[in-house]
């Protein structure tokens, strides 16, 4: 029945090149570094991996449906001033302001949705504007606000301790520490992997990155879908802002800088696609466990960290090789099919 | 589809209105007291003067807000008109030098943190006749650029006096974290603490990310159990060391460099050792009111040499003086 | 069953600003009979398409469905009344598998609500069916579909249409990228939906493609309608020449004269 030939079809599965790479790179780490082979240390690494993760999923999904988002860094750090400044400034429940920066965040989803749907100008420009401006409201807000440049102090105020749980928390397991974000993180990954395989909208973020025209050619509301895609990443963005902000109560207005990239590499390093179209969620998770454990297992190693970035463009630079050698792969046909 | 949205936008409506209603005002926020100004000044520009005041900033960083508040400061109480601008950039910085002369300002007060790039504009100033002055960057160079006086601190001294500080305490084998790549004052810092600790190791880590800052110490501090004392270059980085050091149960000590409330609270409480304080509101009210004095009655300040606002130490002996200064935003 | 057209046309036209791109077209496709539209490059037949399935609507004249009028407003919209669309390039989604392109915009879900699981089981079988039924055997419902070949792609597209209710069915140069083996592949599953009761609009510049097939055909120049005969009214020789450009060639036959 099946004449394709089984190891087609696995090596033709977006995860399997970053999969490889997490193996090898998982055991050369075991090998050089002894303080890699603790369980706390691979906690670590799931934490650092968790919390780019998160909003990488989300990103993942949009690329996977053909679109950028530059501006899910800093949204990180917006994400968290809104919600830290509004209730500092009102003196009011914490909730709300999680409440209410999530309502902002999705509204900057939108907003870049809607732009880059309505222009036709590539997402790649409308969300470099997006991270622009974002950037100097950062700053601009932050300074108007508290008159510094760092967000004011909240842990007093009500709702800190149950947001605390909620974005936060962490257990201990023997000598590690789990934090909760590894939690949601693998909750995430799963609920994308469910949406983009089994349900109607999986299928059409395929359908609306793989080819555009032809989805609507065929009845998929193009729009819709690509809007929601950037809302799911701005969605993203505010739970990692608000573990930010529950972690580390005061943040810097110019952080999150640079992250955009970095969630972009994980989805890449995960087998996804830049042209859209092709990816899965459990590629973009092993992205990132590739980057926790890649800038941490440096550390652990005891090596110089000035290299990692060199590191990670190499990662990157094979990753892109690999999907492109599966891609082909994938789509070559064979004589044999022909009529 | 749109049934269900409406139904969500409903559901968050009502729940912040209930959220509203419940726990307006909440304890723990801004205190609402009058906005004191600090002094009261003259009115603006009332000396005739206008400084241009260029630095380096990179936009965001708690460090030159402080460094601009003291330039106003001095600004407001010597009646100067103040021109700030800031670009990370060398040739902008250098671009913003060579504007504020050509608008013909009264005196131009420059970080030097480039000194090659900005000497053509730095030059030209001279040339015009305008005062210069640098400030926080280019102690070695600022002389023979042109610049009349010098106020900041010494990287490798502040660096030196931090390795002195910790040796004595018993340091043997203290971790330097650096924030930001290739940054020649960050690392200037780092080897000022190992030429008084040979056993000093520097690592790097992205400062834009605090869980990636958290997470790195942490392995640091997992892979290397003789770290003894943790020094980072600013204060959020402290911070978020006290969070790894927490979570890799090590016993390492933390001192930082640059200080403000989260900093001064953790000195208090014992958490950070000390921070070294090189006093940015300093170097930003020196800068001006040297030129200023330099216009009005051709005062020199220094002596011929840099005027260093620091290294400070700030411990648990002197907090409590301090914690006033720093919740005001000027230490 | 009326005796209305499924779709018809009267003096339909579209202009792009101040461009004129289609005038006074009238066009009727009746229920089992092959409505070929033939023209050269830029003749206006991809504009034509675009006003029947729903793309951009038409600025002049009427556009009837089953005798009512219609302003078509979304390809959905088209769909929703039984107007499908196969086209050349936009046919399927190349790295999607063969059922998920084959349910595509039309997925079988266990209810409406977006994220409500798909029956992936059902999908798959069903794809299978109706790909057998058409005679198209793909080795595996699971790859795909740009692994198959140009032909087998518009066929899949074709019984896509066919399967989910399409009475009207525009196929927009499916045979243009072709090879003759798998152009008759394609030219044999028009004739299949033709029999199936279909109205088909099958758009190309092959007349001899259009012979094989067609029950009426229109030639389009310059936006405009240059020939509209029924199949006993025409030779496959006059729509050759016609197609051609008629006077045009003869004129360029005698300056090359040999």
């Amino acid at each position: 029945m099946s004449s394709r030939a089984l190891s087609t079809r696995f090596l033709a599965r977006p995860e399997v090149g970053a999969l490889v790479a997490a193996v090898v790179i998982f055991l050369f780490f075991l090998i050089v570094a002894p303080a890699f082979r603790t369980p706390q240390s691979l906690f670590t690494v799931l934490y650092q991996a968790s919390t780019i993760g998160i909003v990488a999923v989300g990103v993942g999904l949009l690329m996977i449906g053909g679109e950028f988002d530059l501006s899910a860094g800093v949204m990180v750090t917006t994400a968290g001033l809104v919600a830290s400044q509004f209730c500092w400034w009102f003196g009011v429940n914490l909730w709300i302001g999680a409440l209410l920066s999530l309502a902002f965040c999705l509204g900057v989803g939108f907003l870049n949705g809607w732009l880059v749907m309505r222009t036709g100008i590539p997402s790649f420009l409308i969300t470099l504007g997006t991270f622009f401006v974002l950037q100097g409201a950062n700053l601009g807000v932050t300074k108007l606000v508290t008159g510094s440049v760092t967000s004011p102090d909240i842990s007093q105020i009500a709702g800190w301790d149950s947001l605390g749980a909620v974005f936060s928390s962490s257990f201990r397991a023997g000598d590690s520490t789990i934090w909760i974000t590894v939690f949601w993180w693998v909750l995430f990954v799963a609920l994308a992997a469910w949406i983009l395989t089994r349900t109607r909208t999986g299928n059409w973020v395929y359908a609306v990155g793989g080819a555009p025209d032809s989805a609507r050619a065929v009845g998929v509301p193009v729009v819709r879908t690509k809007i929601g895609l950037f809302m799911a990443v701005s969605f993203l963005a505010w739970f990692a802002g608000m573990h930010t902000l529950f972690r580390f109560n005061t943040l810097q207005a110019g952080n999150g800088v640079g992250n955009e990239f970095l969630y972009i590499i994980a989805a890449v390093v995960g087998g996804t696609l830049l042209t859209g179209g092709f990816g899965n969620a459990a590629g973009v998770a092993i992205g990132a466990f590739i980057f926790g454990m890649t800038s941490l297992g440096i550390v652990y190693a005891g090596w110089d960290p000035n290299w990692f970035k060199a590191f990670l463009g190499v990662m990157l630079l094979l990753a892109v090789l690999v999907n492109l050698y599966v891609k082909r792969v994938a789509t070559s046909r064979r004589s044999s099919d022909d009529l | 589809m749109n049934a269900t949205r409406t139904r969500g936008v409903r559901l968050l409506a009502l729940a912040t209105v209930v959220a509203l209603g419940v726990t307006a005002c909440s304890g723990g926020g801004r205190e609402k007291t009058d906005e004191s100004d600090s002094g009261g000044g003259n009115a603006p520009g009332a000396s005739g003067y206008t400084i241009a005041f260029v630095t380096h900033e990179t936009p965001g960083d708690a460090f030159w807000d402080k460094v601009k508040a003291g330039a106003e400061q001095a600004a407001k109480d010597e009646g100067v008109i103040l021109k700030y601008s800031n670009d990370p950039d060398a040739g902008k910085q250098a671009q913003l030098i060579q504007s504020a002369v050509d608008s013909k300002v009264s005196g131009i007060a420059t970080t030097l943190v480039t000194p090659d790039a900005l000497a053509g504009s730095v030059k030209a100033a001279t040339a015009a006749k305008i005062p210069v002055v640098g400030l926080n960057a280019g102690i070695e160079q600022y002389k023979q650029l042109g610049a009349l006086m010098y106020f900041g601190s010494d990287d490798t001294v502040a660096g030196e006096s931090a390795g002195e500080r910790i040796a004595a305490a018993g340091a043997k084998h203290p971790l330097c974290v650096i924030h930001q790549q290739g940054s020649v004052s960050l690392e200037a810092r780092c080897a000022g603490v190992k030429g008084k600790v040979p056993g000093t190791e520097n690592i790097q880590v992205n400062g834009a990310d605090d869980a990636a800052v958290t997470s790195t110490i942490q392995a640091k501090l997992a892979q290397d159990k003789t770290i003894d004392y943790v020094i980072t270059l600013n204060s959020q980085v402290a911070l978020d060391t006290i969070k790894a050091q927490e979570q890799a149960s090590s016993t390492a000590k933390v001192a930082t460099f640059d200080l403000d409330a989260q900093v001064a609270q953790q000195v208090q409480d014992g958490k950070i050792e000390f921070s070294i304080d090189q006093q940015p509101y300093a170097q930003g009210y020196l800068a001006v009111s040297s030129l200023y004095l330099y216009l009005k009655n051709g005062n020199d300040i220094g002596g011929g040499r840099a005027v260093l606002t620091g290294p400070s130490f700030v411990d648990k002996a002197n907090i409590a003086t301090i914690l006033p200064f720093v919740k005001n935003n000027t230490r | 069953m009326t005796s209305d057209p499924l779709i018809s046309l009267a003096g339909v036209g579209k202009t792009y600003g101040a461009i004129r791109a289609l005038r006074d077209i009238s066009l009727s496709v009746p229920a089992g009979e092959v409505t070929c539209v033939l023209g050269d490059n830029g003749a206006g037949k991809s504009t034509l398409i675009k006003i029947m399935s729903g793309l951009h609507p038409h600025t002049e004249g009427e556009v009837r469905v089953d005798g009512k009028p219609v302003a078509l407003g979304s390809p959905r919209a088209a769909l929703d009344l039984g107007i499908a669309t196969v086209y050349q390039d936009l046919a399927v989604v190349p790295l999607m598998e063969v059922w998920r392109n084959f349910f595509l915009g039309s997925e079988l879900a266990s209810s409406s609500f977006p994220l409500a699981p798909l029956k992936i089981k059902d999908m798959k079988r069903i794809a299978d069916e109706e790909l057998r039924k058409m005679g198209i055997v793909v080795a595996d419902i699971n790859q795909p579909i740009g692994t198959l070949s140009g032909g087998q792609r518009q066929c899949v597209a074709i019984a896509r249409a066919v399967y989910f209710g399409a009475r009207v069915l525009i196929l927009d140069e499916p045979t243009a990228a072709l090879g003759v083996k798998q152009s008759g592949v394609v030219l044999k599953y028009i004739a299949r939906a033709r029999d199936a009761g279909l109205g088909v609009v099958f758009i190309t510049h092959n007349p001899h493609h259009a012979y094989l097939v067609g029950d009426h055909f229109v030639i389009l120049q310059r936006g405009e309608a240059v020939l509209d005969k029924g199949r006993s009214d025409v030779t496959l020789e006059e729509l050759t020449t016609r197609m051609a450009g008629g006077d045009e060639l003869a004129e360029l036959s005698h300056e090359l004269g040999r």
